[in-house]
C-alpha cells in the first residue's frame, strides 16, 4: 500500500501562490501594450470611415489613453524591478536555481518585457502625433 | 560550333567569371536609368519615395559596417574577454537605446511622407480599371458629366495633381508608374485611389504589378506628362469624335471593320448621334487609336506592321488574350484594316 505524499508546509504554498501571481503580472505590461494597440486601431479606423469631423477629439483620446498606458507600464515596470532586486543583489542573470532566483528571474523579465510595452505605446502613438488627417 | 564559342573555351575561367559579372551588373545597372524605375524620378510622388530608398539604403549601409565591424574587431584585432561592464552596456546601448531611436526616426520619417502619397487632386479625375490584360481609362475633367474614353495609355497634366480612381474588372491588378509614384492594388468591386504629380513634360512607362494571369508580363502601358495647354489640346482631341482617314485603303479598310463584326467588342465613336458601328466595350476603345504609342497595352509600337502583326497574330503576341487572331483576312484586306485604324488619330 503506498503512503500519501506529505501535505505541503504553509511557506511552500505561499510561495507557490506568489510565483504563479508573478507569472500573470510579467503578461501585464505586454497586454497594456496590446489594449492600447486595439483601441488606437479601432478608434482610428471607425472615426476615419464614418466621422471624420470628430478627429481631433478622437486624437485627444487617443493620447490619454497614451498616457493611461504607459502610466501603468511604468508602475509594473516599478514593481518587477523592485521584484528583480538587482541593486541589492547586484545578481544580473539569477543563474542559480533557487527559490529566490526564480523570483528574481521573473522580475527581471517582467522589467525587460515593460521597457518593449513602452517603446511599442510610444511607436503605437507616433501616427496620431504625425498624421493629422485621415489621409 | 561558333567561332566565338571557340574563343570563350580559350579565357581562363576567372576571366571568364569577370565578363560576365561585368554583364550582370551592366545588365542589372541599366534597370535603373530609363522610362520606368524608381530611381529616375519624374513626379513628386516618386521624388520623396526615391528619398527614402536612398536614406534607408545609406542607414542599412552603417549598420552593415558597424555590425560587421564589431565582429571584426571582436574575433580579429581585440581577441580578449570583454569585461561584463562594458558587455552589458553594449546591449543596452547597441541593442536597445540605438534601434529604439533609430527605429523611431525612421517611423516618424515615414509617417511625415505618408499623407503626401494619398493627396487630392487638383481638378482631373482618371479613371482606370485593370482589364485582362489592358486599361480601361476615362478622364474626367473638374465638372464633367461625361467621361472621356481611352485606353492603354495615361495622359496627365505636368505641374498638377491628377486624382486616380481605380477598380479591375475580373482578377486583381496593380497599377504602377515607377517614374512618377507608388503602386496601388486594383480589386474587382471595390474603387481604390491614388494622385500622382508629374513634374514636367516627360515620357515612362507603367506596368501591372499584380500577378493577373498568363500576360500579365505584357500588361503596361505609356505615360505621357504634357504641358498643361498641350495636355488640354490632346483631350480636346480624344474628345471629338473619329475622324476616319479618307483615303482608298482606308475606306477599304473601315468596310473590313464592319464586316468583321470589330465594334462588337471596339468602340469607334462616330459623330454624336450617327455611330456607323456598334458600340462594343468588351475591348479598347479604338476612336483614337491612331494616335496612340502603343499596341497591345504596350507590347508593340504602331507602324501599320505593328497593327498587322497584332490583328492576324494576337494570340501568339499575347497568351489566352480574348481576341481572336484574324488570321483568315487576306493580306489586302489586313493591310487596309492597318491602314483605317493607323488613320484614326
Amino acid at each position: 500500500m503506498r503512503r500519501d505524499p506529505p501535505p505541503q508546509s504553509d511557506p511552500d504554498r505561499r510561495e507557490f501562490r506568489e510565483e504563479a501571481e508573478s507569472l500573470w503580472r510579467i503578461n501585464l505590461a505586454p497586454a497594456t501594450w496590446a489594449a492600447h494597440f486595439v483601441t488606437s486601431y479601432a478608434i482610428a479606423a471607425v472615426v476615419c470611415a464614418k466621422a471624420p469631423a470628430l478627429l481631433p477629439h478622437a486624437r485627444l483620446a487617443l493620447l490619454l489613453a497614451t498616457g493611461l498606458a504607459l502610466a501603468v507600464i511604468l508602475w509594473l515596470g516599478w514593481r518587477a524591478w523592485r521584484q528583480w532586486d538587482y541593486r541589492t543583489t547586484g545578481d544580473y542573470t539569477n543563474a542559480l536555481g533557487e527559490a529566490e532566483d526564480r523570483h528574481q528571474f521573473l522580475g527581471h523579465a517582467a522589467v525587460l518585457l515593460a521597457l518593449i510595452s513602452a517603446i511599442g505605446v510610444v511607436y503605437g502613438t507616433l501616427p496620431v502625433l504625425l498624421l493629422e488627417s485621415c489621409r | 560550333m561558333t567561332g566565338s564559342t571557340a574563343r570563350v573555351d580559350h579565357i581562363a575561367p576567372s576571366r571568364r567569371l569577370l565578363r560576365s559579372s561585368a554583364l550582370l551588373a551592366t545588365l542589372a545597372l541599366s534597370g535603373c536609368d530609363g522610362r520606368q524605375s524608381v530611381l529616375a524620378p519624374g513626379g513628386a510622388d516618386a521624388r520623396v519615395l526615391g528619398d527614402l530608398f536612398w536614406v534607408m539604403l545609406g542607414g542599412a549601409i552603417i549598420l552593415w559596417l558597424l555590425v560587421n565591424g564589431l565582429f571584426f574587431y571582436v574575433t580579429r584585432i581585440n581577441r580578449a574577454a570583454l569585461s561584463r561592464r562594458f558587455a552589458n552596456g553594449l546591449i543596452i546601448v547597441g541593442g536597445v537605446i540605438f534601434p529604439t531611436v533609430i527605429l523611431g526616426a525612421l517611423l516618424a520619417y515615414g509617417l511625415s511622407i505618408m499623407p503626401d502619397q494619398r493627396a487630392p487632386g487638383d481638378g482631373l479625375t482618371l479613371r482606370v480599371t485593370g482589364e485582362q490584360w489592358w486599361w480601361r481609362v476615362e478622364y474626367w475633367p473638374e465638372g464633367a458629366e461625361a467621361p472621356i474614353i481611352s485606353a492603354n495609355e495615361i495622359r496627365l497634366p505636368a505641374g498638377q495633381r491628377s486624382e486616380i480612381i481605380l477598380d479591375a474588372g475580373r482578377v486583381i491588378h496593380s497599377f504602377w508608374i515607377p517614374a512618377l509614384g507608388g503602386k496601388m492594388d486594383m480589386f474587382p468591386g471595390r474603387e481604390t485611389r491614388m494622385s500622382l504629380h508629374p513634374e514636367a513634360p516627360g515620357h515612362w512607362r507603367g506596368q501591372c504589378a499584380e500577378f493577373c494571369g498568363a500576360s500579365h508580363a505584357l500588361m503596361a502601358f505609356e505615360v505621357v506628362a504634357m504641358a498643361p495647354d498641350d495636355f488640354a489640346l490632346w483631350l480636346a482631341a480624344q474628345e471629338a469624335p473619329a475622324a476616319p482617314p479618307a483615303d482608298p485603303a482606308g475606306i477599304r479598310g473601315a468596310e473590313v471593320f464592319t464586316r468583321e463584326g470589330c465594334g462588337a467588342c471596339h468602340t469607334v465613336r462616330g459623330p454624336e448621334g450617327r455611330d456607323s458601328q456598334p458600340r462594343g466595350a468588351v475591348g479598347p476603345d479604338l476612336t483614337h487609336v491612331g494616335s496612340r504609342l502603343s499596341l497591345g497595352a504596350g507590347t508593340l509600337g504602331t507602324t501599320l506592321e505593328d497593327f498587322e502583326t497584332w490583328i492576324a497574330h494576337t494570340g501568339a503576341i499575347k497568351p489566352e488574350v480574348e481576341m481572336p487572331a484574324y488570321d483568315h483576312l487576306s493580306a489586302g484586306d489586313l493591310s487596309d484594316l492597318a491602314q483605317y485604324l493607323k488613320g484614326l488619330e
